[in-house]
């Protein structure tokens, strides 16, 4: 077998696996109840917070910026929970025992997260059609589609280095949940960037997720692909760069606990 | 009265396996058990793994509901009248669990203290003196995280005594702690025996019983197959001795064929590193052992002994030989 | 629970909720839960609605606070009896001579009042972060809100843990219960915004009836009769709620002994 392919399926076991042990706690149910009821409750929260603080009018920038940040659900959660969840199980030593390419292992780890996160965020869009009237008609389908695959895949690799910030510490949910909230301050979603205090700007801009709302919302409003491929080649970017920090973060981390002999303990 | 009466005790396990076709698999954990604690007694419970000894202390500690069958202690009953018998009885599952690891034991006392309404000036009193008796005096302001697996066993001797209880049972309270430990914890025991208190003790070690109980009731496949003081146990085995033979890496159809010989009563074996030793009851005595070694030919034998038969020989017996 | 348990196990209750308070602190999942996350939403809410004018702050920091104690109920309260159970404390629990729902009032207790920090510490963030000068405008029966409220939230809760144990398809739809309680009892936004048919799911939720009260005494939009009313509503509703407990609870203690789920799930 030659080593592509070898490193093909290796990245493939990873992505199953860290699939299936979601789903071992996580039954069906819940998983339904946490794809399509979560976002919608959370959508409506806040697209009803908006427009109460702006007397009804943007209920659009509400629920797409809203619909948007759901693809951290999978992101930031899912893919933290499979990079921590081999700590809690204990298979940690057995993983840096393997010879097995650590960079197909890693990002094996959020692959599945990325077509999750990016369902995820068609059903919430659905619910904005639905519930609030968001307007598709001018919308180029396919630079949404790839906003949104762009978007997902680029908060995945904040969830990559999150992840390995779980491993570090022993308070992923901690972590986990202030991200998100984070997120949702200085993502754009909820309020406009350039009403932000310069310092909270320069963070916003730091962020995955920030350009990938914004393209969204351009697109959404009848803009072209052209407008906004700045924006998706800089979301990605973003994305690539917390990616290899969570790598080496990884290997390091990989090292560190082989010398020091914690690979189980804190 | 007795202080504990069970009478055809019977309790199930339920336990629904696979996750699309659903089955239910019942284990009969407790089949029918009946025995009675005189006050003030230490009586012990004995019986291999899964024998059903656990189960039956967690219904006498309200823990579970029986199937069938009939349980009281001090005349009341442990369905109905559960709360008035949680005030009475104290109780101890071997092991570290079960205790607030990220507080310190005094905290943990005196979480449980409220919890039994002892009355705050009394739990002053008494918790550094349940502290002292066992053996924790000077620690407990530690967390318990920090604690030794046998400081926590300690530990929960001394919440089970917070409130005083007339009644004591104590799951395998030695488990797991080292021999000095376990030595320790026996002469706990003891004290609490000379206050007169009832206890129900379950134990895997045939001296712990043989020193400590004063009856004691052996219990396999949940059902109790003998009951009696230590001493009319042994009489059991009494015309019986049992010779002691070591051997290294024997097969296991060996084992069997000497099982089947006819002057073989029943017969154990233990592991010892590489080594195992049989353990040959029979009538016959040393007469045996020549017989015993023809029908090792071939293997390595080391030491062979005859003694006279102890409690655990009778219990061997009894529980069928392989323990 | 009969009110004359409460009573008698007031000592018992505040030691549970001091130990529980205790135990808790140093587990950073629940700082988060009733410090930052509120605090987060805060921040977002104040920033969300600062066009509105200095009066909103109020609203806001009340607001957050609430959210912060309905996911401290859900998520904490709701699942304390299974935390007991992993750590093996649970038997121990159940075997003690007192209702089990006494024990599980006073952790409900550690945690509501826990809670209440995050509103102070969203009136600190409102203040010192945003520069708004935050007008009490009822003091005192928006304390006596504050003690009614905290009852509701408690007996509330004690629905909530039983149900969450005797029903695990009920657990599965935790995390989807957190926004719509925000939603539909009103913490940030009034709920005359949301369509009609919603109305009377808010009006049995206790958690509307608390954030009324709380709103309208620190606001100063309710008369007196209104702040009665929601007082009253949530009086009737701890009855209620400690009435059904402890029915749920001893149908799951039963439950629990005959399935032997006490210790293990
Ligand atoms: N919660 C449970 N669910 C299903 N089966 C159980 C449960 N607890 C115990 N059993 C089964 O019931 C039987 C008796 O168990 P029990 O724990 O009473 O034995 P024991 O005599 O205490 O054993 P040991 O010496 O190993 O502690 C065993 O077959 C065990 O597998
Ligand atoms: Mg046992």
């Amino acid at each position: 077998m030659n080593i592509i392919t070898k490193n093909l399926r290796l990245f493939w076991q990873g992505t199953v696996l860290s699939y299936v042990a979601l789903f071992a706690w996580f039954r069906p149910v819940t998983y339904a109840a946490s794809k399509i009821l979560m976002p919608l409750a959370q959508i409506i929260f806040f697209t009803f917070l908006g427009s109460y603080a702006s007397g009804g009018t943007d209920v659009d920038f509400y629920v797409i910026g809203n619909a948007i940040q759901i693809t951290a659900v999978s992101g930031i959660f899912g893919v933290t929970m499979s990079i921590g969840g081999d700590r809690w199980a204990g298979t940690l030593p057995y993983l840096f025992g393997t010879p097995a390419n650590r960079m197909m292992l890693f990002f094996g780890r959020a692959f599945m997260h990325i077509i999750d996160g990016a369902f995820g965020v068609v059903i919430a869009l659905g619910w904005g059609a639905l519930l609030f009237g968001v307007d598709f008609s001018h919308t180029d389908f396919s630079a949404l589609g790839l906003t949104i695959i762009v978007t997902t895949t680029s908060t995945c690799g904040l969830g990559l280095l999150m992840g390995c910030l779980s491993l570090i510490t022993a308070n992923v949910m901690f972590v986990n949940n202030t991200v998100y909230f984070l997120l949702l301050i200085f993502s754009g979603a909820n309020i406009a960037i350039d009403t932000l205090p310069n310092w909270m700007q320069a963070f916003s801009k730091a962020l995955p997720l920030t350009r990938g709302i914004a393209s969204a919302r351009t697109l959404i409003a009848g803009g072209s692909f052209a407008d906004v491929a700045p924006l998706l080649v800089s979301e990605i970017g973003i994305g690539i760069a917390y990616g290899i920090l969570g790598y080496f973060l990884f290997t390091w981390f990989e090292l560190h606990a082989k010398r020091k002999g914690t690979l189980e303990t804190v | 009265m007795n202080t504990i009466e069970v009478k055809n005790l019977r309790r199930i396990y339920r336990a629904t396996t696979g996750v699309i076709r659903r089955k239910v698999k019942e284990v009969e954990a407790v089949k029918d058990v009946s025995f009675d604690i005189k006050e003030g007694e230490l009586f012990g419970l004995l019986g291999p793994n899964g024998a059903g000894k656990t189960t039956t202390v967690k219904v006498l500690a309200t823990l579970l509901i029986p199937d069938a069958g009939e349980v009281r202690v001090k005349g009341l009953d442990i369905v109905k009248d559960a709360n008035e018998v949680r005030k009475q009885i104290g109780f101890i599952f071997g092991g570290e669990r079960g205790l607030y690891w990220r507080l310190s034991a005094i905290d943990n006392l005196r979480y449980f203290a409220s919890l039994y309404h002892v009355d705050p000036e009394v739990s002053k009193k008494r918790i550094p003196e349940l502290l002292e008796l066992v053996g924790l005096k000077g620690r407990g302001d530690e967390r318990v995280q920090g604690y030794s697996r046998g400081m926590k066993q300690r530990l929960h001797v001394a919440r089970t005594l917070l409130h005083d209880p007339d009644i004591l049972f104590l799951d395998e309270p030695t488990i797991g702690l080292d021999p000095v430990g376990a030595r320790e914890f026996r002469e706990v025991i003891r004290n609490l025996q000379s206050e007169k208190k009832t206890i129900l003790l379950t134990t895997h070690y045939m001296f712990e019983a043989d020193s400590l109980c004063e009856r004691v009731a052996v219990i396999d496949k949940g059902e109790i197959v003998a009951l009696d003081t230590p001493s009319a146990l042994k009489k059991h085995v009494r015309d019986l001795s049992v010779v002691e033979i070591e051997t290294f890496g024997i097969d296991p159809k060996v084992i069997d064929d000497i099982r089947k010989l006819p002057f073989v009563d029943a017969l154990s074996t233990r592991e010892q590193d590489h080594r195992q030793l049989l353990l040959v009851q029979t009538e016959r005595g040393a007469e045996a052992v020549p017989d015993l070694i023809a029908s090792l030919e071939g293997m390595r034998i080391g030491r062979v002994t005859v003694r006279e038969p102890t409690l655990e020989d009778a219990y061997v017996r009894l529980v069928g030989g392989k323990a | 629970m009969k009110f004359k348990n409460l009573i008698v196990y007031w000592r018992t209750i505040l030691r549970v909720a001091e130990i529980t308070l205790r135990h808790q602190w140093n587990d950073s999942f629940i700082l988060f839960a009733i410090l930052v996350q509120p605090m987060l939403i805060a921040i977002l809410a104040l920033f969300m609605l600062r066009g509105s004018g200095e009066n909103y702050a109020m609203f806001v920091v009340v607001g957050s606070g609430l959210t912060g104690l309905w996911s401290s109920l859900l998520f904490i309260s709701g699942n304390s009896i299974n935390g007991e159970r992993w750590q093996g404390t649970l038997e121990s629990l159940v075997a003690a001579p007192i209702p089990f729902e006494v024990i599980i009032f006073g952790k409900n207790l550690a945690n509501v009042v826990q809670s209440l920090l995050s509103m102070s510490t969203s009136y600190l963030l409102a203040a010192l972060l945003f520069g708004y000068t935050l007008q009490m405008s009822a003091p005192f029966l928006f304390t006596a809100s504050v003690f009614l409220s905290i009852f509701a939230f408690i007996s509330f809760g004690l629905i909530i843990a039983p149900l969450f144990i005797m029903y695990r398809g009920i657990q599965q739809w935790q995390n989807a219960m957190e926004f719509p309680v925000y939603i539909l009892a009103g913490f940030l936004f009034p709920i005359a915004l949301l369509p009609n048919w919603t109305t009377p799911v808010s009006y049995i939720l206790p958690p509307y009836w608390a954030a009324r009260a709380l709103h309208e005494t620190s606001t100063g939009e309710g008369d007196l009769q209104k702040i009665l009313l929601a007082w009253g509503m949530m009086l009737i509703f701890s009855i209620v709620d400690l009435f059904i407990s402890s029915k749920l609870f001893r149908k799951m203690l039963y439950k629990a002994r005959v399935d032997a789920t006490l210790e293990t799930v």
